[in-house]
């Protein structure tokens, strides 16, 4: 260990003994925590603990992925369980202050969990709850534990150990080989094996090259990058410098979509932080190696998440992809050589490089390695964020984890891997979360979205749904996206209006055959699965709208679906006034 | 940097194909004539891969297993788009398949989905008019027949090739946004787009613009301004490069919309001296009804300017002189030819001498201004010969002086290689516009550092890395600190210097008083600012100097060019590519002119008129004994007629590239004045015999641009019952009638081949013939069926030829002293001039200083639809410097007025120290200018666009 870093831990640890010397109250102030009212809890907290005149540290954490529970508060007194309270409502906080944090005794009624098991509370512990078990948490170990606003607190928990190791024991191409040996695959969609990727920007030249975190995330029902820079942005700005150091790049960028405040806000945080403890900069921790990163936001526009897209929107063009060759890296940001990986990628790297590519292969399937981070949402009983290792059936993660659908129905279908993955029949649930094994099936494991649908969901009417989508996010660069998405809409819009026309099914196999083979991005060439898959999965409720002229199921949309920019803004102003200092 | 092109050979649907490493599949198809279906592409521009029309399919041999043996295979590899696909050596493709031409039908049918289509598959198309009643019922607004593209449109070609049927399931819904007509010169119907960006690339890529972007996004995507407004403000400089790359009816010259053009004629441009070459459309009623720029025209690459595009409509104009007229008791009477030249020969034959004058027109060609001055010399036995544009001569005297050549040193695009570009007192964006795009395309890709001297606020100056803002008429002296500097640090190529150059030690020794202390006293220019844009010129690997004489007094002039000059030599930039010397003549053919003599004190070839020994030859072959003494200059010519000296003047044109107030008063007191121009000018007005001139579209011969390349026009039009003559082919006539041998000629090769033999060294190996034998045969797809329009440019292109050219065997010559300089080595002219400004016209209580960009991004700017047409009314910022603001006892808002004797400017008082002392600046938008020009009653306004002038000026406080 480097003199610089040793210091760093010191002072980390000094400062973590500090902090477990007072009473902490952690609250989850993440997407989920937000929209469930945690800032209202908050506030409550504040105002309690000051009308108390208490010295107690309230931390804004991360999510534990534990949605369902949110707004999620645990309080911990010097010596004491760290006691885990769910879905806590303002006027359960005076109670809490007074009970937990004066006296000293947990409020077993609102009690979800325990950090340490406890014999003398009858609660189970955090691992034992039944979205816990079986996770793995590699990239998301830190989130929902640690202040992501503090870097103390990550290194304390045993941050930058990679960075350090990486930097002083390893060469770049050591790196780059454990990395290589973890076997860790792209987690952004097309799980391209991440040591090759780097690999070609090894071989670019130049003093300038870019490494590129990629937190677009527009994905509906994708919210794990975002996750994990609200509970840990270190831990990707680690794997980032790491990346830096193995290739050999000089500048790294953090890409957020605009709106996303909070990990926007922390990330900024977190930077400015690594900065100022050397660990960003020129020659890190006093090392040969130097590396800048910063964060660069852009408008709402899905597609600026491909990866040429991205790039002409750091340079600030309209976010439209580019062809392809050359590739990003021979030809990126600026023109310089660049890398892009998902936020979930870089943040398995510390570990990786920690403890050893050897380790991470142990988690996994044979050319799945590690874990997969799932954002369950739709109708089930457990909704939230959970890592788990990958080969696990998506059975285990809906059924067991989450809890399945609500009322023990059967699930009727999943989406998965954003809209444009597709839609899976229920009865493929059996199927183990490994990227092959997915495609064969033909889904895709993408940015780990699982939307469950229960049988209430109609597959016309979500296809139609998932073609909105598709369509409005369609850059309108390409023709056959741009037109192709927009008949397609057209069609299952007369469709839904019960006004089908004889071969519109086979005019939109036409058009999304087109859109396949002619469309310049990922976006237009995937962009009929959606309906690809949900007429070969459920013919029979496309013929009962077509020729019927009924809805198969109870529940569809009656208003038709569309992102609403200007009710959105209003929220986001909402939740940012809420908020105070 | 040299690149050796390597060749590689690729096969497309059978044909073995040569082409160049690094080039497209696409390219390569069209380069062999081989067709394949586009939208989005252009040649030129970088691909853009959107329209996905243009998809191939490589044929690649693998190995497969066929019952445990291992046999190779062909197997065709998935769709992808040529315009991005680069070609390898052996590569195989195919490029009809089923598989391709369905996806390409199937793009196609969507883009017709939202495109009005009415009459795309009916046969009777090309026999329908826009009113005949259809059979089909074809509703009005969706016959192809109502959009002015009509054949000439891209997208109508594909249907058509493809054999696209139209019954499709797909639901026809055109878009209704209005279509924009209030913008000067062009409309846009984005009813009619298909958003393949060509025209949003080439304003961001090719000018470097960005004036209009892709606006929306999904179904609803289309081409706009970024904030919807009006092109005024937006940064366009309706240039009409949009147009010319639109491939369907969305973008439209606004004048002969729906106009069909009979034939296309090739030709020069009349309007400035980059020597850009125009098709030109022309109709069956004898109109110029378009002009596209020719994309293989070395001077121009496929651009032209608001002036090329838009101002070409004075050779169609009503008004265009029919017969020669006749002052009689005052009043100008109609008379034929004969009469006309009867008198003129009469009165001519009473004034030989210095008591005539004769003025040439910027726009004649390389002919007629030889044959004038041939016609003053030998038959008026005077050197009063000159073009009206040529009131600067130093501009290129000095450097025939200094180098040897008195013309720019290296071809236009050089400059998009530069490395560094010092633009002096020039206004490239408006006068040069051309000229301007690889600056501004070197300046973007960052390439280039660009240094702006000027006083002016000019549309280069927002491209600038620095731009220097020196007092009015102080340039010179900020360009002597610069030289100083650059010698006393030594940042000299010393070798070039001692190998190349002579008179170094007295040139330094005429800077002495040009210390940057002293510079910056009198130019109010930093002294950090001297020595670093010194330093960046001096420390670039090329750099190169674009000038002209903008506002700078005539006692200046021959020191200002010579200061650059010597810049350019000791800095080692001449000879090289990408550096040199860019004189930015003001008249079209001031160049071709001054080559071939039309000057007072130069013949044919820059033999001084007073060199008895070089006289000889030409008193020789014209039989004649030729005035000894230099004849006058333009101005000079004038001064002499105001004093009543000129008895007799004979100007071809009406004088319009003359930059002055007094022509018109001068032109009074001349007792027998004839004007040979296309329209009752005022100068034609005054005259005694007025003769209709020939334009450049009606009349043949050779234009020599500013980079000294000779190019051809072509007669394109005869217009109905304009009974007009070309100048030479007046003289010609002229001469018979005053029985003066010589002038026997034909047509305008002969007289070219005199005027070569003249000016050897330079023209001698030019002739019309090799100019046209020369054309480059650019092969484009074999278009037998059906023709689609992408392939009507496939011609052959002249390149011209680039004096000098002393023989038939000689290429032109691109770059000027790369061999060598003329006379052995250059001459570092040292400098008369003292940090005393020449003429201090900053010492008079203000002086206007105006400026003319394309956007302001920092200012709202009020656009107002006035009668139909978006009009620019907001009010300027007068900026003032505080103490003078003091003086004149106004406040920062205060509303003024701005009188010069040009125009009257009314705005608000902005106090701003940047602004020097003594001087009023505005700087106004460029789409108030494109209003006005549009908007202009004169037959031909373009032809009359006075630069930015810096003069004495009131301000009244309102």
């Amino acid at each position: 260990m480097t003199k610089a870093f040793q210091k760093l831990v010191e002072k980390s640890k000094a400062h973590l003994e500090q902090i477990q010397s007072k009473p902490r109250v952690r609250i989850s102030i993440d997407l989920s925590g937000l929209a469930a009212g945690a800032l209202d809890i908050l506030n409550t907290f504040k105002d309690e603990v000051s009308a108390n005149k208490l010295d107690v540290t309230i931390s804004e954490v991360g999510g534990l992925g534990l949605n369902y529970a949110e707004p999620l508060v645990d309080i911990q007194n010097p010596g004491g369980p760290r006691v885990f309270y769910n879905n806590v409502t303002p006027d359960q906080v005076p109670s809490l202050v007074r009970e937990h944090l004066i006296e000293g005794n947990p409020v077993l009624s609102g009690a979800m969990a325990v950090e340490t098991r406890d014999p003398s509370l009858d609660i189970p512990t955090l691992t034992e709850l039944p979205m816990m078990k079986g996770q793995v948490r590699i990239a998301l170990r830190n989130a929902g534990h640690i202040d992501p606003s503090d870097i103390l607190d990550y290194i304390a928990a045993g941050g930058y150990n990679g960075l350090n190791k990486g930097l002083f024991e390893m060469e770049p191409s050591a790196v780059q080989e454990e990395v290589a040996k973890s076997g860790l695959r792209g987690r952004g969609g097309a799980a391209f094996p991440t040591a090759t990727k780097w690999r070609f920007l090894m071989g670019s030249p130049g003093p300038i090259k870019y490494i590129l975190g990629n937190c677009e995330e527009g994905d509906p029902g994708a919210f794990n990058d975002k996750g994990i820079l609200e509970g840990d942005p270190h831990t990707l700005l680690e794997g980032m410098i790491l990346a830096g150091y193995a290739t050999g790049a000089s500048n790294g960028i953090v890409f957020i979509r605009h709106g996303h405040d909070t990990p926007i806000e922390r990330t900024r945080k977190a930077i400015a932080q690594a900065y100022a403890n050397n660990l960003l900069g020129e020659n890190i921790l006093g090392s040969d190696f130097s590396f800048d990163v910063e964060v660069s936001l852009v408008g709402e526009s899905y597609v600026s998440g491909e990866e040429t897209a991205l790039m002409e929107s750091i340079e600030g063009k309209r976010a439209m992809p580019r062809y392809r060759p050359p590739f990003p890296a021979a030809y990126g940001v600026w023109g310089k050589p660049s890398n892009i990986n998902n936020i979930k990628t870089l943040a398995y790297v510390p570990e990786i490089v920690s403890r050893g590519g050897e380790w991470f292969t142990t988690i996994g399937t044979e050319k799945s390695k590690g874990t997969a981070i799932l954002c369950l949402s739709g109708t089930i009983e457990r909704p939230g964020m959970i890592e788990v290792p990958m080969g696990m059936t998506i059975r285990e993660a809906v059924e067991k984890l989450g809890g399945g659908v609500p009322g023990g129905k059967p699930v009727k279908l999943l989406q998965t891997g954003g809209p444009l993955g597709g839609v899976l029949r229920g009865d493929k649930i059996d199927i183990p979360l490994d990227f092959d094994a997915m495609a064969a099936a033909g889904a895709i494991l993408g940015s780990g979205g699982i939307i469950v649908g229960d049988d209430t969901v109609c597959a016309v009417d979500l296809a139609r749904l998932l073609v909105a989508f598709c369509q409005y996010e369609s850059c309108g660069k390409c023709f056959p996206c741009r037109l192709g998405t927009t008949h397609l809409l057209q069609i299952l819009d007369r469709i839904c209006d019960f006004k089908a026309q004889p071969g519109d099914l086979d005019l939109m196999r036409q058009l999304g055959n087109d859109m396949q083979v002619g469309s310049l991005c990922g976006h237009g060439q995937l962009g009929f699965n959606p309906i690809k898959s949900s007429i070969e999965y459920f013919p029979d409720e496309f013929a009962a709208v077509i020729e019927e002229k009924r809805w198969p199921t109870k529940n569809y949309f009656p208003d038709f679906f569309m992102p609403d920019r200007a009710k959105r803004n209003q929220q986001t102003e909402t939740f940012s006034s809420l908020r105070r200092a | 940097m040299t690149t050796t092109l390597q060749m590689v050979t690729i096969n497309i649907d059978g044909k073995e194909i040569q082409t160049k490493t690094g080039s497209m599949v696409l390219e390569a198809a069209i380069e062999a004539g081989i067709y394949i279906p586009y939208l989005c592409y252009h040649p030129g521009m970088k691909p853009f891969a959107a329209c996905r029309m243009c998809v191939v399919q490589e044929e690649v041999e693998v190995e497969v297993d066929r019952d445990g043996e291992t046999v190779k295979e062909k197997q065709l590899r998935p769709a992808a788009a040529s315009c991005t696909l680069p070609v390898r050596e052996g590569m195989v493709i195919r490029s009809a398949s089923d598989q391709l031409r369905s996806l390409q039908k199937g793009i196609m049918e969507m883009l017709i989905s939202e495109h009005p289509h009415g009459c795309l598959t009916c046969h009777r198309v090309d026999l329908c008019g826009p009113e005949d009643i259809c059979q089909r019922h074809v509703s009005v607004n969706d016959r192809c027949v109502t959009c002015p593209k009509n054949e000439r449109c891209e997208f109508k070609d594909t249907v058509r090739f493809l054999g696209m049927d139209l019954n499709s399931q797909l639901s026809y819904e055109v878009r209704t946004p209005e279509i924009e007509v209030f913008d000067p010169f062009y409309d846009r119907d984005y009813n009619l787009c298909i958003v393949c960006g060509r025209c949003v690339r080439v304003c961001e890529e090719i000018r470097g613009d960005s004036a209009i972007t892709f606006v929306e996004r999904a179904g609803k995507a289309l081409v706009g301004t970024s904030k919807g407004t009006s092109l005024l403000e937006s940064g366009c400089e309706f240039c009409g490069a949009c147009l010319d790359v639109c491939p369907v009816g969305a973008l439209v010259e606004r004048k002969h919309k729906w106009d069909k053009a009979e034939k296309i004629v090739r030709s020069t441009c009349s309007n400035c001296s980059v020597g850009c070459q125009l098709n030109l459309e022309v109709n069956k009623r004898e109109k110029v009804i378009r002009a596209i720029p020719e994309i293989n025209a070395p001077a121009n690459r496929g651009q032209a300017c608001y002036m090329g595009k838009f101002g070409l409509e004075y050779v169609n104009h009503k008004d265009r002189l029919k017969h020669p007229l006749i002052r009689r008791k005052g009043q100008l009477e109609k008379a034929t030819w004969d009469e006309a030249i009867a008198l003129v020969a009469e009165k001519f034959s009473n004034t030989k001498g210095t008591e005539f004058a004769s003025i040439g027109s910027a726009r004649n060609t390389n002919e007629s201004a030889y044959m004038l001055q041939k016609f003053a010399r030998v038959v008026m036995e005077s050197n009063n010969v000159d073009i009206d544009s040529n009131t600067r001569p130093s501009l290129g005297k000095v450097l025939y002086d200094a180098l040897g050549y008195a013309g720019s040193t290296n071809p236009i695009w050089d400059l998009k290689h530069s490395q560094c570009i010092l633009v002096v007192d020039s206004n490239v964006t408006e006068e040069h516009n051309v000229l301007a795009v690889p600056i501004k395309q070197a300046s973007k890709a960052g390439t280039a550092k660009l240094i702006v001297i000027d006083s002016r606020e000019v549309e280069l100056t927002r491209y600038a890395d620095v731009w220097i803002k020196p007092r009015p008429s102080t340039t010179l002296i900020l360009l002597a600190g610069i030289l100083k500097f650059v010698i006393d640090q030594g940042l000299t190529d010393e070798k070039f210097v001692s190998q190349n150059t002579l008179g170094f030690d007295e040139m330094t020794k005429s800077l002495a008083e040009f210390t940057l202390e002293n510079v910056e006293t009198v130019t109010g220019v930093p002294k950090k600012h001297i020595s670093d844009v010194a330093t960046m010129f001096a420390g670039s690997n090329a750099s190169s100097i674009v000038y002209a004489l903008d506002n700078v007094e005539t006692e200046g002039q021959h020191d200002q060019v010579a200061a650059m000059a010597n810049l350019a030599l000791v800095t080692g930039n001449i000879g090289k590519p990408s550096t040199g010397l860019y004189a930015l003549r003001r008249g079209t053919n001031e160049q071709g002119a001054t080559d071939l003599g039309c000057v007072p004190d130069m013949l044919p070839g820059y033999v001084d008129v007073q060199d008895a020994s070089s006289r000889a030859p030409f008193e020789a072959t014209w039989d004649c004994k030729l005035p000894a003494k230099p004849g006058l200059g333009i101005k000079e010519i004038l001064k002499s007629a105001r004093d009543g000296k000129i008895k007799s003047l004979f100007m071809l044109g009406g004088g319009d590239s003359y930059e002055g107030e007094d022509l018109l008063d001068s032109l009074a007191n001349i007792d027998f004045l004839v004007v040979h121009d296309a329209f009752l000018s005022p100068a034609a007005q005054q005259a005694d015999v007025v003769l209709p001139a020939t334009t450049f579209a009606d009349e043949d011969g050779t234009y020599t641009s500013l980079e000294r390349r000779v190019q051809l026009l072509n007669k394109a039009i005869l217009p109905p019952n304009v009974n007009a003559k070309p100048a030479w082919q007046l003289i010609v006539d002229l001469t018979k009638v005053m029985d003066v041998r010589g002038f026997e000629f034909q047509n305008t090769s002969e007289v070219f081949a005199e005027a070569a033999s003249f000016a050897k060294d330079i023209y001698g190996g030019i002739s019309h013939a090799r100019l046209i034998k020369e054309a480059i045969l650019t092969l484009r797809p074999d278009a037998t069926f059906p023709q689609p329009t992408q392939l009507l440019e496939s011609d052959r292109v002249s390149k011209g030829i680039q004096w000098p050219c002393g023989n038939d065997s000689q290429p032109s010559q691109e770059i000027l002293y790369s061999d060598g300089f003329p006379n052995g080595k250059a001459n570092l002219l040292p400098l008369k001039a003292t940090t005393k400004p020449a003429v201090s016209s900053f010492e008079k209580p203000l002086v206007l200083v105006p400026g003319r960009i394309l956007a302001d991004d920092d200012r709202n700017v009020d656009v107002e639809r006035i009668e139909f047409v978006n009009t620019v009314t907001r009010d300027e910022l007068i900026k003032l410097h505080s103490t003078d603001a003091r003086t004149l006892g106004l406040k920062h808002g205060d509303p003024v007025e701005v009188v010069t004797v040009s125009q009257t400017i009314q705005g608000k008082v902005h106090l701003d120290e940047d602004t020097h002392q003594g001087t009023v600046t505005v700087t106004q938008l460029f789409g108030q200018f494109a209003t006005n020009l549009q908007q202009s009653e004169e037959p031909d306004p373009m032809a009359k666009i006075s630069g930015l002038l810096i003069e004495p000026v009131n301000l009244k406080k309102l």
